[in-house]
Order: structure tokens, then sequence, then C-alpha cells
């Protein structure tokens, strides 16, 4: 007989562990045991075949999958590279109480983040156009060398992190603001008295006092990089050449167009294990003692 | 916050869920018992205008077959397979679906593709072309009834060309490439202005068929009789030559210029539509996307037989039809009323003029019906300067390999020769690469 304080929490507990069961833990095993079968989706799964470790040898066999998973860290690190200190700068700009028209920027740089991805993508397609796009206009009404933008080998990848950046750095933004108001001015004003200068006031307290947000900001941006999909379906189609081509778009090219779920469950998974292994590592390398 | 890529791993991990609890479900619940009436969907990636089109053809076919209720699916053509992939086992599978020729041997593997009656086989093998029924017959059986039949040749500017001093659009590849740089023009720096010849690059057909086409029309093949490819001959190697010539050493042809978008169109055709591409090789159903973006201009274009390479023998283009197929995971009761409904749209009975329904919509969009009476009732329109060489080229056609993994094979070479396009590869290493990895996959289906 269970006591009436385990059935309350066995009652309270089971709509949230049974929600999350139901889609987050068995499409997860259910991944897991996809990706040790050979089968096309449009078959039922009653019929598909073990095939044991054969999807994950198949795909590190493939050359567009180790382009992809490189291509996938290359965009994760240049949009951290970019946005982390921009989004650091910006939020230390926006914060400062002297700035006038602080609100209207703030807006400015927040209303990218709630436009959908796609309209963005859509968008800055016709911005890169190198015959007639506005940025190759601008630069050659400067004199300046046009640009091939997306249809360049070269720069393809460096276009898609900076419309990521234009999309999303107002979201990082407001993350570091918040992380400022929760500053005591009483740290400010002890080293003020203390004789110490506005650099010794960045880097002995709002640097080590922002760790917290500045973290969550490394987690999340390393998170939604990894999985970037959009720009790429709409504006490259993974080209030219390969080189914009990420884990999510081979991914779904593998399962939806060439009917091999098998092999794209295991990019699934690869790309989960990836995930989780740079978090833990990130929360473990910004841990803070207070 | 989890969006994008999260998006697609939630995608695919509820399919993986929904299809798991749905395996013994697979038609929907319309059912013919007494006066009810047969509910059957029809999956089309037709644009809006073809769609209205349909619709109306349905309401005429309600007329005389009232106890069937028809819903139309639309979808851009880049999602039709994710839809079929998808839906085809599911309860809200379609019933009736458009399908591209290459897809059709994975459909009949997986049994989703239903073989034509017995009773309509006739029908079919007395009013389409035979190599167009063949495309379609598997094992000797026929999936559907043949639709849309698409080739591709050269395009052309001719106000270009009259610019330039051409005459006649180019016969052999060395003709081309002396238009080629004619037609080119470059600013100071040297960077391409108008391109004499464009490629298409982030779209797998239309980087592929034009190239095979070029292939075709050199006397080579991509698959040899046992599916495996045979990359490695002289006929391809000249083929892979003279688009080295074309981008790198006459300059005459910018891969920045040729990016396709998701819509299959983008770049590639604005610089074609806006004139500063004149000549690129495309298929017929791109009439009516340069109509809407040249408006008066789309008189300029001409068309031309696929230019014949040193050892070829003549012009052969790729070409490639789409059918319309019954779900096999559709209860009789549908699949029933889906074969009566499209007898009757690709029928006499259904269309003005002698062409069926099925003839009229293709010909709304500019693309080339199969039956032969549809051909023949549209023989006006299908003698435009812009169709007819099209129209004159199909006998000497080629068609593009249909086998089990042919959607990745042609992403596969895609890969490939972008990678030789863009400078990333020699040749010689393309071709090879190109040689391993379709072995490697045709290795898979076929031993």
């Amino acid at each position: 007989m269970l006591k009436p304080r385990t059935l309350a929490a066995v009652g309270f507990l089971t709509p949230g562990v049974g929600l999350l069961s139901v889609f987050i833990i068995f499409p997860i095993i259910l991944t897991a045991w996809v990706s040790l079968n050979h089968w096309s989706m449009m078959t039922p799964i009653s019929e598909m075949n073990f095939v044991g470790f054969e999807n994950y040898t198949k795909i590190f066999d493939q050359d567009t999958f180790k382009k992809a998973l490189a291509n996938t860290f290359v965009y994760s690190i240049a949009n951290l590279a970019m946005m982390l200190p921009l989004s650091l700068l910006l939020g230390l700009l926006l914060y400062q109480a002297a700035l006038k028209g602080k609100t209207i920027v703030r807006t400015l740089l927040f209303l990218p983040y709630i436009i959908p991805s796609v309209a963005v993508a859509i968008v800055w397609g016709y911005l890169y156009s190198p015959m007639y796009g506005p940025f190759n206009e601008i630069l050659a009404f400067f004199h300046l060398p046009t640009q091939e933008w997306l249809g360049s080998f070269d720069q393809a990848m460096m276009s898609l992190v900076i419309l990521n950046v234009w999309q999303t750095l107002g979201y990082y933004v407001v993350i570091v603001l918040a992380g400022l108001t929760e500053i005591s001015q009483d740290y400010y004003e002890a080293a003020a008295i203390d004789g110490a200068n506005s650099l010794q006031r960045l880097f002995y307290i709002t640097l080590p006092l922002l760790k917290r947000s500045l973290s969550f900001i490394v987690v999340i941006m390393t998170i939604n990089t990894l999985q970037v999909f959009d720009p790429i379906y709409v504006l490259t189609q993974g080209g030219p050449a390969n080189s914009t081509t990420v884990v999510s778009y081979h991914m779904y090219d593998t399962a939806f167009n060439f009917g091999n779920a098998g092999q794209a469950s295991a990019m699934a998974f690869i790309l989960y294990l990836v995930v989780l292994f740079f978090t833990i590592l990130q929360l473990r390398l910004f841990k803070t003692d207070y | 916050m989890f969006k994008k890529g999260s998006l697609i791993l939630l995608a695919i991990l509820l399919v993986l869920s929904i299809v798991a609890c749905d395996s013994k479900s697979s038609t929907d619940g319309g059912s013919s018992t007494g006066e009810k009436k047969v509910k059957i969907s029809y999956l089309t990636h037709w644009a809006a205008p073809q769609v209205e089109q349909l619709k109306s053809a349905i309401k005429e076919y309600n007329k005389i077959e009232p106890n069937v209720e028809i819903e139309v699916r639309a979808v851009p053509f880049g999602n039709l397979l994710t839809t079929l992939t998808t839906q085809s086992t599911g309860s809200g599978a379609p019933t009736i679906t458009s399908i591209y020729e290459l897809w059709l041997p994975q459909l009949v593997n997986d049994k989703i593709a239903a073989p034509i009656p017995a009773e309509l086989e006739s029908e079919v093998q007395s009013n389409y072309p035979e190599g167009i029924i063949n495309a379609i017959t598997i094992n000797g059986k026929v999936y559907g009834f043949p639709n849309e039949v698409n080739l591709y040749a050269l395009n052309y500017n001719e106000r270009l060309f009259k610019e330039a001093g051409i005459a006649a659009p180019p016969k052999t590849w060395d003709e081309l490439v002396d238009a080629a740089k004619k037609l080119t023009k470059k600013d100071a720096s040297g960077k391409i202005t108008q391109q004499g010849f464009g490629i298409i690059t982030s779209w797998n057909s239309g980087v592929v068929h034009p190239w095979l086409s070029l292939l075709y029309s050199n006397g080579g093949e991509l698959l040899g009789s046992d599916h495996m490819p045979v990359l490695d001959s002289k006929e391809v190697k000249e083929t892979t030559e003279l688009y080295q010539k074309l981008i790198f050493d006459e300059k005459t042809t910018d891969p920045s210029m040729s990016i396709a978008n998701a819509s299959t169109t983008g770049p590639y055709l604005d610089n074609f539509a806006n004139g500063k591409t004149a000549m690129i090789i495309m298929a017929n159903w791109w009439q009516s996307a340069l109509e809407d973006s040249m408006g008066d201009k789309f008189a300029d274009i001409k068309t031309a037989p696929i230019p014949v390479g040193p050892s070829g023998s003549g012009s052969h283009s790729v070409s490639y039809s789409w059918l319309t197929s019954v779900n096999a995971k559709a209860d009789q009761s549908q699949q029933e009323a889906a074969w009566k409904f499209l007898k009757w749209l690709n029928s006499g009975e259904s269309g003005e003029n002698g062409s069926s329904a099925m003839g009229d919509m293709l010909m709304g969009m500019g693309i080339m019906p199969s039956r032969n009476s549809d051909i023949e009732a549209h023989n006006t329109d299908l003698n435009s300067p812009f169709l007819k060489p099209y129209v004159d080229e199909l006998k000497n056609a080629k068609s593009f390999p249909i086998v089990l993994g042919g959607n990745e094979l042609t992403t596969t070479l895609q890969q490939q020769l972008e990678q030789m396009e863009f400078g990333q590869t020699s040749q010689n290493d393309t071709l090879e690469n190109a040689q391993k990895s379709l072995k490697d996959l045709m290795s898979q289906f076929y031993k």
C-alpha cells in the first residue's frame, strides 16, 4: 500500500514525466534503434532490417557527411567568434544610463529575432544577389569590388554566418543586459572608492559577474548553430559544391529525398551526441561558484 | 529557443513515432458502401492556376460521377517527395500522386505505387509513345498514366546573338565555345558581366541533366547495362573538358551566376531572363517562368538542339517524364475510384478540342503532354518558336536512367560535378571520385 505522500508525488509527476517520455525520451530511443536498422520511411517500421552499426560506418565513409560535420563546426565557431564579443559590446553600450534612444535601439536589435527564419532567408537571398542585390549596389556606389556572396565557394558560408548574426544578435544582447542588471551597484561604488578605473571595473567586476550570462549565451548559441537548417535549405541547398552542407541539411536529404531513414537517424544521433558533448563541456568550463 | 535544426530532428523523430504507431493503418476512412461517397485525394506539385484547372475538372467529373469526393493537395516541387515519404503509409496518405519517373522504382519496391488495372493497360499502351511507357514499366507492369514529358535543349538569346554578329546557334562543341567567347563581356577588372554560356548549380537535376545531355550528344553513357557507372570513358572525359574550357580556359562561364534556390529558380534564371547569360541548357518546362520574368522580351529566346561533341553522332538530350500513380495502400474502393477518375482525366472526353483535361493543364504551364491525341490537339501551341525544337528533338532524346536510388545518384553526381565547376577538384579527380561514389551507391541496389 502506497503512502498518500508517495501517491501525491506520483500523481503530480506523471503528467510531466509522461509527456517527457512520449515526446523526448521515446523518440530519442527510437532514433537510436532506427539508426541500427536499414529502413525506407515509405514502408512500415515493422519491415526494418537490423544492420548493427553499418549505418554509422557508412556515413563516416561518406565525404559529404564528413564535409557537413566540418561545415557545421565552422558555422558554429564563426557565429560564436562574431556574436559573443558583439553582444557583449552592444550590451555594455546599451546599459549606459546616459545613452539616449537606447530603448529604440534595443527594440530594433531584437526585431529580426521575431521574424521567421524562412522569411529572413528569402529577403537576404535578394540582398545577396550578385547582379542586382543592394549589397553589391552599395559596394559599387563606393567603387569597391562587388562580391559573389552565396554564389562563391569561399564566401557562401560566411554570408550565412552574417545573416544569422543579424537575425539573432538582439536576443543575445538582451541576455547580456539582463546579466548586467543583476550586478549590484555596490561593487562599482566600492571600486570607485578604491580608485579603480573603468577598465579595471570592467575586467574585475563586470566580466566575472557576467560569467553565468555569457556561459548561457555560449551554450545556447552552440546548440542553435550546430542545428542550423533553414537558411541552407532556402538559399543554398548545401552548395556551391557542398561548401554550405551541414549535418541537419544532409540528414534531411538522406531521410526524405533518398528514403534512407537508417542513415539519417545515425546522423541525427551523432549530431545529438555532439550537441550533448559540447553542452556538458561548456557547462563544466563555465561553472561558477556563486 | 531550440529551433532551426531541432525542427528537422523533431520532424524525423515525430515521423518515426507516428509511423511506428501507425504502421497498421494505411488507408483513409472513405468507403463506397451503399450511397456513401468515396473520398480520395490528389497530391500534386502544380502551381495555383493549374490546381484551379484541376479543381474545375473535378467539378465536371462530379457531374457524371457524384459519388466520389476528390480533395486536391498542392505542395511545391521541392516538397513533393518529402510529402510522399512522410505521408505515403499514414491514414491520410494521398490516393493519387503526381510522381517523377525517377522515384518510381523505389515506390514500387516499397509497395506504394499500384500497377494499373489490366482493363486500363491497353488504354495506356495504345495512346502513349512506347519510350514513355517503357520508362514507367517495371517487371512488365505499367504503374500509372504518363502525363508530362520534358527534355533539354539549348536556349539562347537571339538579341545577344545578333549583337555579337552570330547568325545561327552552335551545332557542335567547337561552335559552342566559339559563340560563348563572342558572347562574353567583362568589365575592366576582368569580371564577367555577361556570360556566353550559363550552367546551373545547387539543384541536382539542374546540374546533372544539362551535363548528361552534352554527354549523350558526345556518344557517352552514365550507367552501363549492369547499372554500374561508366564515367571512365573517353566521351565522359571530353564532356568535363568542355566544362573546363568554358569555365577556366576561355572564362565564358561564371559559376557564381549559376545558383538555384529551393524553388528551382534564383540567380541562374534571373541572369538568363535579364540578358546576362546568352546560352543555357534547360528543359521546356521553364517556358512559363521565363515568360513571367521576361514579358515581351521572351520573344528573344530561341531553342536549338544540344550541340554535338567530337565523339558524338547526333544531338541526344536527356528526357524524363512524370506520371500519375495510385497509392497501393489505399483501400480497394479508393483505388477503383482513383483509376476511374484518371482514365477520364486523361481521355479526350475531359478536355477541349480533342485534348484531355490533363493535356490542357500541362499546356497551361508550357509543358509538353505525352498522350498522342493531346500532342495533336495542341499542335499549334507546340509549334511555337520556343517549343517546336523540343518537340522535334523528342525522337532523339534518351531517358535518364530509371534505377533504384536514382535521386541519390543524381545528387551524388551533382556534388562531384560542382566540385569541378568551382575549381575544387581536377577533372581527373572529379571523374574518379564520381565513378567510385556512384559505384558504391549502385552496388547497394544491384549486385
